[in-house]
């Protein structure tokens, strides 16, 4: 995991929020074309750890590098720069507005002349090849976000970031809720996307064995640390679960 | 709302095989579909109605009556649109369409030509656009707080600027006919108003970002929309709207009055809006919709006036009538979950 196919790294992060220590030191690294999933409980500091890699936190100690250069991910606005990009699935997009202007909100494209109006068919064109690009499979792109499924709407999300050159993209929670026709629609998105090679993908979840299947690779938060570290294939649901229930026995123990 | 899925896919489906009459019959099934449709047909119901029932309503004269009626409520309505999509409403516009003549008529006093002193009145009317939006951008009030409070405050200045009395306009044939004195020059304005607010609602950025920040104002900052000076825009915009149709007003009567427009007009404007499908939560909403609300209220009061219905029993059928539209737009925009903007 080094060198040329590094995408982004973080080394020893720690945040703190008064007296809580959200990370104490968390290290990962991944690279382009593949997968990595996050795994862990409520409080075991996933979120702090995305919202330090979206430029939203600022950890207390610690680097994160894109492509093995040093960066400080000072805002939202300077990590999106460097094609990190965050996918929320129900904030992200505008239910009343059409799939097209949704990929394109604050980038529209405007016809040429004086009056900057809206090239409403640019737009649709360009959006329609772009879903058509990584398989996302929609009736048109004039339907209005709010009529698709939670799984549509989140693979909207998704290639919009991937249209605007987001290449490292952190998905929270992105299979959440959803039911098992729905999960295939975003497993088989996020696989297209790996396959592509030059995009890395971090997810959250909590799902073990769904995490396992789409993933290359899965680290174990507990407590703000990287508790455990595995090739996808080199592991199981149950280990993992035997992990963390130690855990609990050591929890209810002390 | 899984039953709006393969409704949509039709519409659309029409739109892309370009032309033919296969294209023609999905567009106008799209077009029924739309949330203005149905305010389409109640008025010319309402119009066919009234011409049965009273043989002067499609007369040359009541016809200009009635535009004289709908063009004040409806170029308010362009303003008070745009806000209610942005989820936010300005109660004062009433009081700036009477506070605008008395400016007019001051700065005139001293001498300044007539039509810079409309100018002048509208730039005052952008003025306290502007100070309503930073107030309820920058100190966080609601704006159904800061426009209730400029509306006593305005309603105030103009009782002192014209010591409660009535003026004449000025100007001469030619700026008062185009100003509203012409018998169709109001509606003129209203309609040519109406066309360049439907163009920036659906085709410009300006526009689009108005409904994005009105439907999800989360997504709208995640991708950077520039909401305050959006929202205080529209602000701006419904004031200086709202000091143009005082000014109209004034020139077509030939005097003006300090206590002309108020709480009545705004009202019919914003039900006008309402009444044309723009949400009143936010996020959707059409420019078109507001002039078929407008000429729908306008038909409405011309005709009772016609069949000499009394002026009370009025009242009470137009309260009715706005209260069902509003239920109406609340309860279909659910079914339509969100639909098409």
């Amino acid at each position: 995991m080094t060198g040329a196919t590094e995408a982004i790294r973080a080394e020893k992060l720690v945040k703190a929020f008064g007296s809580i220590t959200a990370l104490a030191g968390v290290s990962l690294e991944v690279a382009w074309g593949e997968t990595l999933g996050i795994l862990g409980d409520n409080g075991a500091g996933k979120s702090t750890l995305i919202k330090i890699l979206t430029g939203y936190h600022q950890p207390d100690s610690g680097q994160v590098f894109v492509e093995g250069r040093p960066v400080q991910l000072a805002s939202v606005d300077e990590a999106r720069a460097l094609g990190i990009e965050c996918v929320y699935q129900d904030l992200a997009l505008v239910n009343g507005l059409s799939i097209y202007h949704n990929m394109f909100l604050n980038r529209e494209l405007l016809r040429r002349g004086p009056l900057r109006l809206l090239d409403h068919r640019e737009m649709r064109r360009r959006a329609a090849e772009a879903l058509d690009e990584i398989g996302v499979d929609v009736p048109s792109v004039e339907l209005a976000v709010g009529a698709l499924s939670g799984g549509q709407r989140q693979a909207i999300a998704v290639a919009r970031a991937v249209y605007s050159k987001a290449r490292i993209l952190l998905l929270d929670e992105p299979l959440a809720a959803m039911g098992a026709r729905e999960a295939r629609l975003i497993i088989g998105l996020i696989e297209r996307l790996r396959a592509r090679g030059d995009i890395a993908i971090v997810m959250i979840a909590h799902n073990y064995a769904q995490t396992l299947e789409i993933c290359d690779r899965v680290i174990l938060m507990q407590h703000g640390e990287v508790t455990f570290e595995s090739q996808a294939a080199a592991t199981s649901a149950e280990e993992l679960l035997e992990i963390v229930r130690r855990e609990y026995r050591a929890v209810r123990a002390g | 709302m899984p039953a709006a899925v393969p409704r949509d896919a039709d519409r659309s489906g029409g739109a892309t095989d370009a032309g033919g009459r296969r294209g023609l019959v999905r567009r106008a099934y799209g077009f029924l579909l739309r949330p203005e449709a149905s305010v389409i047909v109640v008025t010319v119901a309402l119009v066919v109605y009234f011409e049965i029932a009273n043989q002067n309503f499609l007369t040359n004269a009541n016809v200009q009556t009635v535009s004289q009626f709908v063009a004040a409520p409806v170029i308010i309505a362009c303003g008070e649109i745009m806000l209610l999509i942005c989820r936010e409403i300005d109660l004062s516009v009433g009081q700036v369409f009477a506070l605008a003549p008395f400016l007019m008529q001051n700065v005139h006093d001293f001498g300044v030509p007539v039509p810079l002193a409309i100018l002048a009145a509208l730039a005052a009317c952008a003025l306290i656009g502007l100070i309503i939006g930073l107030i309820t951008i920058g100190l966080s009030v609601p704006s159904f707080i800061t426009t209730l409070g400029m509306l006593f405050l305005i309603t105030g200045l103009t009782l002192t600027i014209s010591r409660g009395y009535p003026a004449n306009t000025a100007g001469g044939p030619l700026l008062t006919g185009i100003m509203g004195v012409w018998a169709y020059s109001e509606i003129v304005w209203a309609l040519v108003i109406v066309a360049i607010m439907h163009v920036v609602l659906r085709h410009t950025r300006w526009g689009l970002h108005t409904t994005a920040i009105g439907g999800n104002i989360i997504a709208a900052a995640e991708a950077g929309i520039a909401i305050n000076r959006i929202k205080i825009g529209n602000f701006v915009l419904t004031s200086t709207l709202g000091g143009l149709t005082g000014l109209l007003e004034a020139f077509r009567v030939g005097s003006i009055d300090p206590l002309a427009g108020g709480s009545n007009i705004m009202f019919l404007a914003v039900a006008s809006g309402v009444i044309g499908g723009t949400a009143i939560a936010g996020g959707a909403g059409t420019i078109i919709g507001g002039l078929i609300g407008g000429i729908m209220l306008g038909v409405l009061q011309d005709g009772f006036t016609l069949q000499g219905i009394n002026a009370f029993t009025f009242d009470i059928v137009i309260g009715a009538a706005i209260l069902v539209a509003m239920i109406a737009n609340i309860h279909l925009a659910r079914l339509r979950g969100g639909g098409p903007a």
